[in-house]
């Protein structure tokens, strides 16, 4: 299903800069030597950042000529903690990474588990879990909208409007989940084998209902944003992405597919009952801010439609295909070193475990790196930002939609 | 391309697995370059590893010494079918191995942050400096031998 970006009557678009590869070690002595640099600190406590993140930005008038990034304010040592802690009681923890979409962080981390343990999960299980990973999806995929309006600011009356009315929908699909696991944002609602919460009565007809009413209001939202000339006019052609260095980065997820990479693990490497559905994956190659802004959009489109499917025929059975972990040391797995990549909203959200071995306990990871699409993600700062405005920064930044909880870890 | 592969690496065609093979560290740098040129260009992950030394014992029948693993992950995207290859290099303590920063742009941060967390050298790295600890930080937090209640400086 390629896209395209729609014409907007009346705008004729700015032309597109060739794409060079900026330097990101450029050094500063082999620059003009009378020109006035300005070094600019952009960060850490600044409200565009998502969080706490740091930009070093070399200036030349208005322009940006070099951009160093600085992650690390919010370490805390997720993967060390892992190492401390029984496969069960790592799940509240990695909730806490991306903690946009916690549901399909803990999905992720507990199929490692699974694959390690040779734990097959049962199909009512793996329905419910692909249910809620696309129902957060759309959640995710909201903030991202809404936060990216946000950044662009004032243009489009402060950008605060789509900020609260993505936020307003996002909290009704919190409403659902809180239905669900007692929790509105850390669920801890999958454990090694499946599900530990079942879907109550009548949950499936409320979350249609939910479904339909988001869906409704897309339109509206599309129009607001993509047809409005000051949009685009911030947007389009700005902050262009090309294929090769998206995919030297390591960015599959919205940013790689606006670039023209066509790749999405729901479809290509199947996992939980995506193998039962027909998934649809936008892809664009314009690969500037505008196009990730309408992969997004599409894949809110696509997610419900997967999300309703899902919700008309939920299979009987158990949800859990181990024992109940009430005990913090039931699940062992002796030895074992496995890779399992999951379709985050941002990405390619990866587990590399290493269980047991020499000197490791049966109960606790040996080594358990996390693989978060946003530490990807940022490292597109260094390519993107120079020969870009300031204002553009704040813009770039937004549309590449990163969580600071998951890059730092 | 298995067929590939094996020469490079001088096992037998049957030997060679898309997951979990360990491959000496002077052939690291050509493995990824041959991914690379064969379609494997979606850069996922580098992985290290801290092994601490292991006497003979009743749980351990051969003694083992300390030792750091590097893992690779690469993707090849092709519609249908994300095959991801995966291998391992051993390395003894100090012994450097070779970064990939010059084939994949996106190893920089992710080989910063192996070296900065767990202390394995990438040679030929661009800007070798800590990612997540700050600069002046003793030790690498992620070794195995590292305790968790290390004391350290204050935060800056």
């Amino acid at each position: 299903m390629p896209l395209d970006a729609p014409e907007v009557p009346g705008m004729s678009g700015r032309a597109l800069t060739p794409m060079f590869r900026p330097d990101p070690y450029l050094d500063l002595t082999d620059y003009e030597a009378d020109a006035d640099l300005m070094v600019l600190n952009l960060g850490p406590q600044h409200p565009s950042t998502h969080g706490v993140f740091r930009i070093k930005l070399v200036l030349d008038g208005e322009v940006i000529i070099k951009a160093v990034g600085y992650p690390g304010y919010l370490h805390r040592g997720v993967e060390k903690l892992c190492e401390k802690l029984t496969y069960s009681n790592i799940t509240p923890i990695v909730d806490k990474n991306d903690y946009i979409s916690p549901m399909i962080n803990e999905q992720a981390v507990n199929m490692a588990f699974e694959a390690a343990a040779g734990i097959e999960v049962p199909r009512r299980g793996r329905w419910i879990r692909t249910l809620l990973a696309e129902i957060q999806r759309v959640a995710s995929h909201l903030i991202a909208m809404g936060t990216f309006t946000l950044d662009i600011g004032g243009a489009i009356g402060g950008g605060a409007s789509m900020f609260m009315w993505a936020f307003r929908d996002r909290e009704m699909i919190l409403d659902l989940f809180e239905d669900l696991s007692g929790c509105r944002f850390h669920y801890n609602t999958s454990c090694v084998g499946g599900q530990r919460h079942d879907i109550t009565t009548g949950w499936e007809k409320r979350a249609v209902e939910v479904l339909s009413i988001i869906e409704s209001r897309i339109p509206e939202y599309e129009r607001f944003m993509s047809e409005n000339p000051i949009f685009v006019a911030r947007t389009r052609h700005i902050g262009v992405l090309s294929r090769d260095l998206a995919l030297e980065l390591g960015l599959g997820g919205p940013i790689g597919r606006a670039s023209g990479v066509d790749v999405d693990l729901r479809r290509d490497a199947p996992y939980h009952c995506y193998d039962e559905l027909d998934v649809r994956v936008p892809v664009m190659t314009a690969g500037d801010n505008e196009a990730r802004f309408l992969v997004r959009v599409a894949e809110v489109k696509e997610s419900i439609r997967l999300a309703k499917q899902l919700c008309e025929g939920v299979p009987e059975g158990p949800i859990c295909g181990a024992k109940p972990n009430i005990g913090p040391a039931t699940i062992k797995i002796k030895t074992g070193e496995v890779y399992v990549g999951v379709e985050g909203p941002r990405g390619e959200l990866g587990h590399y475990l290493i269980a047991g071995g020499p000197g490791g306990k049966p109960t606790m990871p040996y080594r358990l790196k996390i693989r978060p699409p946003s530490l990807h993600a940022l490292q597109c700062i260094p390519y993107l930002l120079p020969g870009n405005n300031l204002s553009d920064a704040i813009a770039i930044l937004g549309s590449l939609d990163p969580v600071m909880g998951e890059v730092d870890r | 391309m298995n067929e590939a592969i094996a020469p490079l690496l001088g096992i037998d065609v049957a030997d060679v697995s898309d997951f979990g093979m360990t491959v000496p560290a002077d052939k690291h740098f050509a493995l990824a370059t041959l991914l690379k040129t064969s379609g494997y260009g979606l850069y996922v992950s580098v992985i290290a590893t801290h092994f601490t030394e292991q006497k003979k014992s009743r749980k351990v029948p051969e003694p083992v010494p300390e030792h750091f693993q590097v893992a690779t992950v690469l993707r090849k995207p092709v519609k249908g079918a994300a095959l991801s290859f995966s291998w391992k290099v051993k390395l003894d303590v100090g012994q450097p191995i070779d970064s990939l920063v010059s084939l994949f742009a996106g190893a920089d941060w992710q080989e910063r942050e192996q070296y900065d967390l767990v202390g394995v050298t990438f040679a030929n790295h661009p800007d070798l400096r800590r990612l997540m600890m700050p600069d002046d930080w003793e030790g690498h937090p992620l070794r195995r031998d590292y305790a968790i209640d290390t004391p350290h400086h204050p935060w800056r």
